[in-house]
């Protein structure tokens, strides 16, 4: 019997710990302000305790349904590292239609004092509101007396108009989260995409409610000369349904090289309308799947009706076009016209701004307003072309259907050959070579009819870089030659973006600052704006820190100074793939004289290291004839993104092609 | 008549002005102006109205010629403004190549937007900047602001080249003044850059510069400021946010700022006044005081940034301070020196430019300047200063934030300007003793203690915070030259008391021996390799500046594989020029025990432009000695 009792003592002792443990402000315990490091990460500068959201819409007779968001969070501070965790911002729109606010509430940082808990609150002067820009405010708190081992807590509230979208959220972040919850309650008007993502998925529960509003009607009774005013009570009557999503014990989300958007990875939840059922109104769709996401956006007045005027260009566009029939010469000059036409402002959207009518008469627009321009003009000439949504790397991969998980469009014109992807908002690109931010995954095509398909973004055409290097050794160990290198499409897109304004001399320097000991002579390059040619350099060189004489021998690679000699993989582990951006080969062709004098002792091996899959790898041929030593190397990397479960695969190649071409020839003096 | 117009003549030439009808054609621009330039400024007036010690007036007019992307910062059209400074008037113009006007930009097509940095919590300062995106290369942007303002007490620097690779055609300044405010001024480099004279009476300074070619950045160069022409402006009666002063010497700056800025603010209540003195005991010394309230400061506080009107240039309260825990550079200073004040611990607000690139303050010029504040407490004939925002320096460090230059420690009985710590070159030590191992597959395996002082503890001390995962990026970073590198155990002992940081590594790499046939090779070097070599320049035209000096000393014993012999070892190399010494040794103890023995130590200096050259070969002697290789060959 006893035993029995115990056991259940011990049982109830659980339950109430664990209820009071339970998710609410003000229950800090002396426990949690003594843990010194967090228990699974114990590197966590600070952890998220807890962080609770619930969103509602509450309906009053002035605004109708407003969002309310409601966030509550608990901080533990363990190290200094940590106190940015006790400063906190939230932003609310200020311009245009759409009204806002933010209000914090029940601050307060928890320390142990002499084994007690000592309460600091927040106080007005920690509390600031700023007028960011036109469309944004922001306001912000600063925790009082936080210090290593305080605990934080914070509430806060938005109240927003827009019930377009509801705020992202994220249940990871840079440090770990112990539990995360977020909580929706929708009225049955209102249907929502919700879109999960992330490594890591919340358990979710939901049920219905019914819910009744109170509203008083106001009305006014003309009955001869009386005018009366009679209220009246009425009921709204809707279901309005729950959802909860739980997170536990969430890691801290890790940076990584070679990585386009860690946001890609975090895991989240976004929630966006797609469907409005007033009652007595007949249903509208927004955004179901992305047939209607599409829809909407192409019936929006800032994209289809832009994209269908064309009085704006017709007369200097066939001024343009005298003369020419074919299709792909048609292409060439009008994507060349807009380029030189019309400037991007460095403004991303899908819709146009000010309008293409006023772009074109500006000379400056936004991406919308640029390339619903050039699609236009396309059309207008007979070449069947399309716009193109695309989500950039910026904005993270356009994972599910929904309005904003686009933020820019380009054009596509369907040939026999496939498709031709353009974008007049560079002046480097070309067509099918893209500014770099628009490769990220999948595009959206619109067809004039409304339908539409996916379109792969990610370039699949190998970008070469070759280099033909002719070099003589001089007895006292100094190299001197010449090198020409060549930059074929996406290696040419960003020589041209990096080096092509900067002064001659500069460019030398930097070249010389990349490889020790070089000195440039004659440096020329050409095709800078001839965009189809690749870029070619042109120099002399003289280099004296590659050959390393030790006693009566020379020591060197025969890649000279090109060597790769640094694994760029230095990571143990990798959790999220590897991208490159394109597929890219980078070949070397040199010929070296050895000095008179010297023979050659050993000589690398040619060999070929593959990797599986075929996502590249190394050839390497070496020959060697009286003075004469002859190289080719080719590196691969065959597709722009890698998953991370190549990555040891990866990180040893690497390892290899940098033993490979750091490996020596061995001279002997003879 | 004759006589009427010369003194007509004469009346107009006493100030300069560029009003006349201009033509913004680029054709004008005589090439010397385009040679490695991004940008030319055609001309910029600028034209400051003192009209009494709390109004002053900024009319600013700029033509900039852009030539690519690289030269759009050069336009730089942007007003700050708050509650004492007003935007009266800003607008611009945009001309293409050959002078047509192509654009106008009005008032409320500059963008408004609060001026708060990344760091900065909050402040009640915002911009209006221009955001305008050229739709053709070249084009002339003609920009012009009018900016009221009362506080006098800063009167912008006069700066006609403020970056690099922007020429300029004509920069004029105008200033007028009434002459009973003790108006100033103070030139550095004007003769360089042939700054000419046009009028300097008591009310009315007019100066203008013309032709100057673009200026390209160099490396290991002095700060731009000290190079390129400047001119302090100031007034011995000023008006600061609302508060008037007036200070002819650092003394009485001292005075005014103590009197109208700080006092009263160092009030505390009783309770953690007794707090303090319990804290602080029976402790007699003031220096040993002041540790015990420092440590205490440190684990109170965290540095917050907040800039709202004088609290931008007074602190917050004490006791302000007390409750919240945080507070920015002014109000921990101020805070900690209350504390002091509980426990008869004289201590000084001090006056400072807070950057790793040394700046002084300009001790003959006395006027409102710096971008930071510290605490300084006397000790005998010196002070100990501290860095009251750091939450880990040790008691009196001034890492390379604050070190070696001078600032105005403000008393109540006046200001004092005074150098801050220097530290020796041959304190910024960095000794290392370790070890390691080659087998015969060339893998390596090693241990090293690496013990830092002086400036080479900060950075020391910044490692020692990252998280794990980022140490290890670090090291494996640092060490770039050994390939395949793993990081087995990383561990500091960070003693603050002596300001010693020590750390032990243990390391393990594959592959660090590379195989030929029968021969292995190596660096002997493998753990303080100086690989980076300055670069050339076919023309240096700036001095060559090396602004901390400082010492390493390494000795590693290196075991070589029991089946391998020496077959060619890199001989003893010992350099000695003015920029400092270097020396390896090469100890063969028995046929697989080495010792390596390096040291180099690098002197602070200030040279002529031609020393650059002599200093790159210096350094690449040593890149070169850093990585000399050993040779071994396999027993047959």
């Amino acid at each position: 019997m006893k035993k029995i009792n115990v056991v259940v003592a011990f049982l109830l002792l659980v339950t109430m710990n664990a209820v009071a443990q339970k998710q609410e402000l003000g229950k800090v315990t002396i426990d949690e302000l003594k843990e010194q490091a967090h228990p699974v990460d114990s590197s966590a500068a600070a952890a998220i305790l807890f962080k609770k959201g619930e969103v509602r819409f509450d309906y009053s007779e002035n605004n109708g349904f407003e969002v309310i968001t409601k966030v509550i969070c608990k901080i533990k501070v363990y190290k200094k590292e940590g106190y940015d965790w006790a400063n906190h911002a939230e932003r609310y729109y200020i311009g245009g239609n759409v009204k806002e606010s933010v209000s914090f509430s029940d601050a307060v940082t928890y320390n142990l004092v002499d084994g007690k808990i000592e309460k600091t609150k927040l106080k007005s002067n920690g509390e600031f509101d700023e007028k960011v820009n036109k469309f944004w405010g922001r306001r912000k708190i600063t925790m009082p007396n936080v210090k290593e081992g305080s605990i934080i807590e914070y509430k806060y509230e938005i109240r927003s108009s827009s019930i377009g979208t509801i705020d992202e959220w994220r249940f990871q972040t840079s440090i770990p989260v112990n539990y995360s919850e977020f909580k929706t309650y929708i009225p049955e008007y209102y249907v929502y995409n919700v879109n999960q993502k992330g490594f890591i998925f919340p358990k979710v529960t939901s049920e219905g409610n019914q819910k009744t509003v109170t509203l008083t009607d106001k009305s006014r009774n003309i009955n001869g000369r009386n005018i009366t005013t009679s209220f009246s009570q009425n009921e709204m009557k809707y279901e309005e349904t729950k959802k909860v999503y739980i997170a536990e014990n969430l890691p801290a989300m890790k940076e990584e090289n070679f990585v386009n958007n860690i946001n890609n990875y975090t895991s989240s939840v976004t929630h966006e309308l797609s469907m409005i059922k007033y009652p007595d109104e007949p249903m509208k769709s927004l955004s179901t799947n992305w047939a209607a996401v599409t829809k909407t956006i192409y019936d929006s007045e800032d994209f289809g009706s832009e994209l269908n005027k064309n009085g704006y260009f017709e007369d200097d566009l066939k001024v343009v076009l005298t003369g020419i029939n074919s299709r792909d010469e048609k292409i060439a000059l009008i994507y060349n016209f807009v380029k030189s036409r019309v400037k991007w402002n460095e403004y991303y959207s899908y819709y146009c701004d000010e309008g293409v009518r006023k772009a074109y008469k500006d000379m400056t627009g936004n991406v919308a307003e640029i390339n619903l321009m050039l699609t236009a003009m396309l059309r207008y000439s007979g070449v069947d072309a399309n716009p193109v949504l695309v989500s950039t790397r910026s904005n993270g991969v356009a994972l599910f259907p929904n309005r904003s998980a686009y933020n820019y469009v380009i054009t596509a014109v369907e040939t026999e050959n496939g498709l031709y992807l353009l974008d007049a908002t560079d002046k480097y690109a070309l067509p099918n070579i893209l500014p770099i931010r628009d490769l990220n995954w999948f595009g959206r095509m619109i067809r004039k009819d409304g339908t539409s398909a996916e379109v792969d973004l990610m370039p699949k055409m190998i970008s070469k870089d070759v280099v033909n290097l002719l070099a003589t050794i001089k007895p006292d160990g100094t190299v001197e030659g010449k090198i020409r290198e060549q930059y074929f499409d996406y290696n040419g897109l960003v020589f041209r973006t990096q080096f092509a304004n900067l002064a001659k001399e500069t460019q030398i320097e930097a070249i010389e600052k990349k490889f020790k000991g070089l000195e440039i002579d004659e440096y020329e390059f050409s095709n800078k704006l001839e965009l189809d040619k690749p870029i070619i350099e042109n120099y002399s060189f003289k280099h004296n820190n590659s050959i390393e004489i030790i006693g009566d021998k020379m020591y060197f690679s025969p890649l000279l100074f090109f060597a790769l000699t640094e694994n760029p993989f230095k990571q143990e582990t990798r959790e999220y793939p590897i991208d490159f951006s394109y597929p890219h080969q980078d070949k070397y062709l040199i010929n070296i004289t050895i000095p008179d004098g010297y023979a050659v002792e050993t000589l690398p091996q040619s060999v070929a290291i593959p990797m599986s899959d075929n996502n590249g790898g190394l050839k390497y041929m070496i020959t060697s004839k009286d003075k004469q030593i002859q190289l080719s190397v080719t590196m691969e990397i065959n597709s722009a993104i890698i998953p991370s479960d190549y990555y040891d695969e990866l990180k040893a190649y690497f390892a290899e092609v940098v033993k490979k071409q750091t490996e020596k020839i061995v001279l002997k003096k003879v | 008549m004759r006589r009427g117009i010369l003194f007509f003549l004469l009346y107009i030439n006493s100030f300069v002005s560029y009003s006349q009808k201009t033509d913004y054609s680029t054709l004008f621009i005589p090439d010397s102006l385009k040679t490695n330039a991004n940008a030319v400024i055609r001309f910029n007036q600028i034209d400051i109205t003192i009209s009494s010690q709390r109004k002053m007036k900024i009319h600013t007019k700029r033509a900039v010629t852009v030539f690519n992307e690289r030269g759009q910062y050069a336009i730089d059209a942007n007003e700050n403004y708050d509650k004492s400074t007003s935007v009266s008037s800003i607008e611009a113009i945009v001309y293409n190549a050959f002078g047509k006007e192509i654009k106008k930009i009005r008032r409320s097509d500059f963008k408004d937007q609060t001026a708060t940095d990344g760091g900065t919590m909050f402040s009640d300062s915002r911009v209006l900047y221009l955001d305008y995106t050229p739709t053709e290369y070249p084009f002339t942007l003609v920009y012009e602001s009018e900016v009221t303002t009362s506080n006098t007490a800063f009167i912008p620097t006069w700066m006609p080249i403020t970056s690099y690779f922007v020429s300029i055609q004509k920069s004029i300044i105008n200033v007028y003044y009434p002459d009973n405010l003790g108006f100033k001024k103070k030139e550095t480099n004007f003769s360089k850059f042939k700054v000419e004279k046009i009028t300097d009476t008591s009310t009315q300074l007019s100066y203008q510069v013309s032709n100057i070619i673009a200026q390209k950045a160099e490396s290991n160069s002095p700060s731009v400021i000290t190079i390129f022409p400047k001119m302090l402006l100031g007034l011995e009666y000023f008006n600061l946010e609302g508060v008037d002063g007036n200070a002819k010497t650092w003394k009485e700056f001292g005075q005014w700022y103590s009197d109208k800025i700080l006092s009263g603010t160092t009030e505390l209540s009783d309770e953690t006044k007794s707090k303090i003195k319990a804290l602080v005991g029976n402790e007699k010394d003031p220096i040993k005081k002041a540790k015990l309230i420092y440590k205490y400061v440190q684990e109170k506080s965290r540095y917050v940034s907040i800039q709202v009107g004088i609290g931008g240039w007074k602190p917050m309260y004490a006791k302000d301070v007390d409750r919240l825990g945080y507070g920015d550079c002014k109000a921990l200073s101020n805070y900690t020196k209350a504390l002091l004040n509980v426990v008869d611990v004289a201590s000084y607000n001090t006056i400072i430019y807070g950057n790793t690139e040394k700046m002084n303050i300009d001790s003959d010029f006395v006027s409102m300047q710096g971008n930071h504040m510290i605490l300084a407490i006397p000790n005998g004939t010196e002070y100990v200063f501290l860095e009251c925002t750091s939450q880990e320096d040790p008691f009196g460090y001034q890492g390379t934030f604050t070190d070696d230059r001078e600032v105005v420690v403000i008393k109540p009985e006046g200001g004092e300007i005074v150098r801050t710590k220097v530290y020796s070159d041959k304190g910024n030590t960095q000794i290392s003793k370790g070890n390691y191992t080659i087998l015969e597959n060339g893998d390596l395996s090693g241990k090293i203690a690496i013990v830092s002082e002086g400036t080479q503890y900060s950075r020391k001390a910044e490692i020692e915070k990252l998280k794990p995962t980022d140490k290890e990026a670090f090291y494996k970073e640092y060490w770039d030259n050994i390939n395949n590198l793993k990081i087995e155990k990383v561990a500091f002992t960070n003693d603050k008391e002596k300001i010693i940081l020590t750390e032990n590594i243990d390391i393990q790499a594959r592959e660090y021996g590379v195989l030929n046939g029968n021969t292995m090779m190596f660096p002997l070097n493998a753990y303080n390799q100086f690989s980076e070599v300055p670069q050339r320049y076919r023309t240096r035209n700036n001095p060559l500046e090396i602004d901390r000096g400082f010492l390493d000393q390494d000795e590693i014993e290196i075991t070589l594989p029991e089946n391998y012999v020496i077959d060619a070892k890199p001989s003893n190399f010992e350099i000695k020029d003015k920029f400092g010494e270097y020396k390896t040794e090469l100890v063969v103890v028995n046929p697989t025990k080495l010792i390596y023995k390096r040291s180099f130590m690098l002197n602070k200096g200030l040279y002529e432009k031609s020393e650059y050259e002599n200093y790159r070969k210096f350094r690449e002697q040593i890149a070169k000695a850093d990585n000399s290789k050993i040779v071994l060959t396999k027993k047959l």
